[in-house]
């Protein structure tokens, strides 16, 4: 036992030796940029390719003044609001459309075909469009189609039913556009992964629902949906990175929006640091704005979907045992 | 016994329904995939559009015919040598970040999983953590930096960060935690491997289905980063593909057929894998 002990630790240097390279690069190009953007933060920092931050209170300046400044923009207040209303106006459908099919494809009962052709067919517009260009060419085709028949819509419905145009605004608009390629783009990955995971899922655990004569909602909410926890983490996460920080399908309507109605966050950070003023100190407040939006979320998603309440309780188990047999020595 | 039927054949109605549902939403989903593609041809052959504001915010889209329809010679001439050169970088920083990327998360998640060190949990803790947020965050500081050091318009800079990517260290490591056995690492050393060999050697091909997948993934992610490269590249030696789609309206046409090539090639290689890949991943062992 205690030979082989000796032998264990011989080899656990060789983990701290395979993370080195991780941990330097992590240290180099991540840790070191969000250190300085806190520092910048609190700096005057501005004009282009200027590297030579003043710290605020030594220039005789509030502390906070990047801070006050950009929570008193008004374009702050619409862009915080156009980003949660594009992450949830464009993540529930798409969990909806995503987990739906992905139940349906997977049913047991009713032996989809093909599901490897729809696997490739749903992942294409990530494996195309996801490259900025193409994207585009997609928005510029779907607004013609959105111009032609929300108008004709529009007109149909105003005949019978007392629907004004205003009410049919919002299907014509850009915002809406923007969330239906969106959705589009991502439901595809979301799709495949909700597959993987419940094709994961021995399929004993169906049969034994089955036979106890449970329905395919009750299934899917009781069964299917606990058992890919993991997955459901790994997807939920993709979703808010992607949601919180979208900025590239909103950006292609940038210089053609003049009420601002899709300026999402990310958006507005890289408007003030690369555009106009270059207000680099301005885009690290923002910056630090978005990442304190992102613990938040983190925080929230972990509460939810990944602690084990059981693993808990048996660590402080083992921890109350360990401390009793102390006390007995 | 009879009501029992009755009840199936119902179940069986339904079935068929739902299988019908199925099948017409994903037939109407896969046709929609088609769109980027003819609107593509029109960008190239047919008419031009422009996108013209108005006053409520809204747009309207103008379709202005082209003058004469574009000839093979001319077309064959929107390949022209900054395009070349462009996409050569693209593939360069692309290629070598993601098998850089693939390498050393592979080695990171391998090393939380086989051997028991100290801080083990922790670390796997803080890769839970720095996945949830995005690099992007950090891009003043990211630009910064490039200022400072001399390092705008350094193909590198976008190569190297690609080693830590917290992303793929916790999708490997859900795939090591299902399929990782300790006893063919053991056997190996018996027989006088070295640790590095033995990741080399028996454990990369273990692990081929997330390799495959992972790739696809980390391939579209790179080949479509666009917004830190188009700020730091400003010359036009260095730039590539999509940066030089970002900042010029001469070349684009050309370029865009170019962007979609690569991408789909790369699947077509590696999606025999990439269903067992995600699949097996996802069992908690």
């Amino acid at each position: 036992m205690r030979n082989k002990n000796h032998i264990e630790r011989h080899y656990t240097k060789w983990g701290y030796f395979f993370i080195i390279p991780f941990v330097v690069v992590f240290l180099a190009f991540n840790f070191w940029p969000l250190a300085s953007t806190l520092y910048y933060a609190f700096c005057d920092l501005k004009h282009a390719g200027n590297t030579h931050p003043d710290f605020l209170p030594s220039i005789g300046k509030p502390l906070f003044k990047n801070f006050t400044e950009v929570l008193k923009a008004k374009y702050f207040h619409s862009a915080l609001k156009n980003s949660f209303f594009f992450f949830l106006a464009s993540t529930i459908p798409e969990w909806l459309l995503a987990f739906w099919l992905a139940a349906m494809m997977t049913d047991r009962r009713m032996r989809i075909k093909g599901r490897f052709i729809w696997k490739t067919a749903f992942f294409f517009p990530k494996l195309i469009a996801g490259t900025a260009l193409a994207g585009s060419l997609l928005i510029q085709f779907i607004s013609i189609v959105a111009n032609g028949t929300g108008y004709s819509v529009a007109a149909f419905a105003m005949n019978g039913f007392g629907i004004t145009a205003d009410d049919m605004k919002f299907f014509t608009s850009v915002q809406f556009i923007i969330i239906v390629v969106s959705i589009f783009m991502h439901f595809g990955i979301t799709f495949i992964y909700a597959v993987a995971g419940i094709t994961g899922i021995p399929v004993e655990t169906f049969e034994a629902a089955e036979i106890d004569g449970a329905t395919r909602t009750s299934i899917f909410f009781r069964i299917t949906l606990p058992c890919i926890k993991p997955m459901l983490f790994f997807i939920t996460v993709v979703s808010v990175v992607d949601g919180i920080g979208m900025y590239d399908l909103p950006s292609y309507f940038g210089s053609f929006d003049t009420t601002r109605s899709n300026l999402t966050l990310m958006m507005y950070m890289q408007n003030q640091a690369f555009q106009g003023s270059y207000a680099y100190d301005k885009a690290s407040a923002i910056s630090l704005i978005i990442l304190g939006i992102y613990i938040i979320l983190a925080v929230i998603i972990y509460f939810i979907l990944l602690r084990d309440k059981d693993e808990i309780q048996l660590k402080k188990l083992i921890r109350q045992e360990r401390r009793e047999l102390k006390k007995g020595i | 016994m009879s009501t029992n039927e009755v009840s199936l054949t119902a179940e069986k109605k339904k079935t068929i329904g739902l299988k019908i549902v199925t099948y017409i939403v994903s037939v109407l989903l896969a046709l929609m995939v088609l769109l980027p593609f003819i609107s593509m041809i029109r960008e190239i052959f047919g008419d031009e559009v422009v996108i013209l504001p108005t006053a409520s915010g809204n747009f309207t889209v103008v379709t202005k015919p082209r003058e004469t329809m574009m000839t093979w010679k001319e077309f064959t001439q929107l390949f022209n040598k900054p395009t070349w050169t462009a996409f050569g970088n693209l593939v360069l920083v692309t290629v070598t970040s993601t098998i850089l990327n693939i390498y050393f998360s592979a080695i990171t998640a391998y090393a939380i999983t086989a051997y028991e060190w100290k801080l083990r949990e922790a670390f796997e803790k803080f890769i839970i953590v720095t996945m949830m947020i995005p690099g992007t965050v950090a891009s003043i500081g990211f630009v910064q930096m490039c200022y400072k050091f001399h390092l705008a318009n350094n193909l590198v800079m976008l190569i190297i960060p690609a080693i830590a990517t917290p992303m793929t260290v916790f999708f490997m490591r859900m795939y090591l935690k299902a399929t990782f056995s300790k006893e063919v690492v053991e056997s190996a050393r018996i027989d006088g491997a070295g640790e590095f060999r033995i990741f080399n050697q028996i454990m990369l091909p273990l692990m081929k289905p997330a390799i495959a997948t992972q790739t696809i993934f980390c391939f579209v992610a790179s080949w479509s980063n666009s917004w830190v490269p188009s700020i730091i590249l400003i010359d036009d030696k260095v730039k590539t593909l999509n940066v030089l789609n970002y900042t010029s309206a001469t070349y684009v046409r050309g370029a865009e057929l170019l962007m979609c090539i690569p991408p789909v090639l790369v699947y077509l290689f590696l999606s025999k894998h990439i269903v067992e890949g995600v699949a097996l991943g996802s069992v908690k062992a």
